[in-house]
């Protein structure tokens, strides 16, 4: 094997365990912070899914990543290539360390796409950038928030009148649950055959795949929740079946963030893979399967040695979190992020998630927010890219003395 | 990860909850202090008296932990100048049963006729019924929230504020009917004794008024 791609791999596969160890936490903290899973659970959970996730819905991003943010043309010198993607991952990981001791909100794709572009910029100018397509990623990561939370928002508002103004909040939330849940397979279904079928037809996939999974899932769902959970006080009834309910919505969210992430890490890996392969920053060969696979397991990897002591601290100090809110969180997140990982847009999922929870916050339903920390990541989007580039820069030009 | 932790800021109704306990707490044991007096039980009416003043300081203690924690930093559900506001009422009605309990302190109550007795003990019965329901009223408030302002929640929120001033009316009548007390029984007591029974009526009274305007908070904040 080239040693080179040995490099990368071995660097890529460090970058997926960081994801693993911080993101991967943050996706399952709402169902953590809401006692509806044990971290042991959540480690679980997100460990089988995000792998799930990264090998069969990761592809688009990771395209994305390996050649769209460049012009992979304009980059003649194999090696050039070689050295900018281990440079622009280890900018990626250095900077998400220091990040992470200031304790600064970062995120590790607006990380990967800053070294990316730092190097690229480095090495020819800034014609070298598609900026068309920075432009459609930039964009993304400003509107996925904001849709987010205007999505949280009505969900949150369509569960209070449809739950909590009902007479029976216990018996409306048993057929509505499950709706949400179904809606939610729905978009898993559609994903299912669009990624792992190659399926073309949006039309198609919603009506033979997404339709009948969410049909199924209600139904099995629907009759699962009919048979317990006596009519006690109505809010502790709907919290509780809630509690059950968001184990599967936060598994969601575990599935959607695999699906999304796990190109920061393996972007570049796919880059060099390609080299390797063809000896020329080919466009036509496809990111191989085993990349996505190694991605998946450097994630579930960092959950599961890493992960859980975070989410230990989460399920201790989250308090304010009740079910329903976690359950709008985790839904409208993972569908924001399952869309964009279909459009093979790199979004951040933690940012999506902390806009879910803004949305919720606006609908009244949490009931204090910390507004400080909401300005914190909104620098720090600002923050990330340049620095990430400034880094990736200098080890580019460090590489290219050396090697 | 530390995105998680600190995103979510401490709600402020737990204490608050907590603040209308204590405040209810001073309120019954202001009670109990009024039943020794009329019974001319002096020692154990200075016991509770001290007591009560004991109890407006704890209570004091946690409105300024709150006053600290609710900075304008914070995205709430309700705006944070009625939490601000309705805390400071709350904190009144405690105030006004330290007030009492210090008339009732400084002075041996002398020859009091019955009936103005009486009138001063069911003042004290209807306070306890006034800070019972400012207790209710921020239970409620955080159900409220906890329904995401669901129609059925503040309509048992504006049922509990209606009862508060119902009561508050009552004790406004009582507080009328002692004073007439007072002056008609004027012949038979020194002036500082009328002087004295019209204060500890003027802030029993207050305890109510102060649980009304409290309940009046809680209305603006489910109007945001």
């Amino acid at each position: 094997m080239d040693p080179w791609l040995l490099i990368t791999i071995i660097v890529g596969f460090g970058m997926a365990w960081a994801i693993g160890a911080n993101d991967a936490a943050n996706s399952m903290s709402t169902a953590v912070g809401a006692k509806a899973i044990t971290p042991k659970q959540a480690v679980l959970i997100a460990g089988v899914l995000e792998f799930t996730g990264a090998y069969f819905f990761g592809k688009s991003v990771t395209e994305t990543i390996r050649k769209g943010i460049l012009y992979p043309d304009k980059i003649t010198d194999p090696n050039i290539l070689v050295y900018g993607s281990v440079a622009a991952l280890l900018a990626a990981t250095i900077w998400l360390v220091i990040a992470t001791k200031f304790g600064l909100p970062v995120s590790t794709t607006h990380s990967i796409i800053g070294g990316i572009v730092g190097y690229g910029i480095v090495y020819a100018g800034f014609s070298v950038v598609n900026w068309g397509k920075m432009t459609q990623v930039v964009l993304s990561w400003i509107l996925s928030p904001i849709i987010g939370a205007i999505m949280a928002f009505f969900v949150f508002k369509a569960l209070t009148k449809s739950i909590f103004e009902r007479n029976d909040p216990v018996k409306s939330s048993k057929i509505w649950s499950p709706f949400w849940v179904g809606l939610a397979f729905v978009v898993i279904g559609t994903m299912f055959y669009i990624k792992v079928l190659h399926g073309k037809d949006l039309g198609r996939g919603v009506i033979f795949y997404g339709i009948p999974a969410g049909l199924v899932v209600f139904l099995i769902l629907f009759f699962a929740l009919r048979a317990k959970f006596p009519s006690s006080d109505p809010f502790i009834g709907v919290e509780s079946i809630f509690r059950r309910v968001q184990v599967i919505t936060s598994g969601y969210v575990a599935l959607a963030h695999g699906a999304n992430d796990v190109a920061n890490a393996i972007g570049p890996v796919a880059a060099v893979y390609a080299v390797a392969t063809m000896g020329m920053a080919g466009m036509k060969v496809p990111v191989p399967r085993w990349i996505l696979a190694m991605g998946g397991l450097g994630i579930a990897l960092g959950v599961a040695t890493y992960g859980y002591r975070v989410m230990e601290t989460v399920g201790r100090r989250i308090t304010e979190l009740t079910n329903t809110r976690g359950f709008t969180i985790d839904f409208s997140a993972a569908t924001v992020v399952l869309v964009a990982s279909w459009l093979g847009l790199p979004i951040s999922t933690t940012h999506v998630v902390v806009g879910a929870v803004i949305g919720v916050g606006l609908a009244r339903g949490v009931k204090a927010i910390n507004k400080d920390i909401v300005r914190d990541i909104i620098i720090s989007w600002f923050v990330t890219v340049p620095v990430a580039a400034l880094i990736s820069a200098s080890l580019f030009k460090v590489l290219m003395i050396v090697g | 990860m530390q995105v998680w932790t600190k995103l979510f800021a401490k709600s402020p109704f737990k204490p608050l909850i907590k603040h209308a306990e204590v405040a209810l707490q001073t309120v019954e044991t202001l009670e109990k202090a009024l039943q020794a007096w009329r019974e001319g039980n002096y020692e154990e009416m200075k016991k509770l008296a001290l007591e009560v003043d004991r109890l407006e300081d704890v209570a004091d203690r946690i409105k300024a932990e709150i006053r600290d924690s609710l900075s304008s930093k914070l995205m709430m559900a309700v705006a944070r100048e009625d939490v601000l506001i309705y805390l400071h009422m709350q904190d009144k009605v405690a105030d006004a049963a330290e007030d009492t309990a210090k008339w009732l302190l400084v002075k041996e109550p002398g020859d009091i006729p019955e009936e103005i007795k009486e009138v001063i003990l069911q003042m004290g019965t209807e306070s306890i019924k006034a800070a019972k329901l400012v207790y209710g009223a921020i239970v409620q408030m955080d159900r409220v929230i906890e329904s995401g302002f669901a129609e059925k929640e503040i309509e048992r929120e504006y049922e509990i504020i209606h009862e508060i001033e119902g009561v508050e009316s009552k004790i406004d009548g009582l507080d009328t009917e002692l004073m007439r007390l007072v002056f008609q029984n004027a012949d038979k007591m020194d002036w500082s004794e009328g002087f004295y029974l019209l204060n500890i009526a003027r802030t029993l009274s207050n305890i109510s008024d102060k649980a009304k305007d409290a309940a009046e908070r809680i209305r603006l904040m489910m109007n945001k």
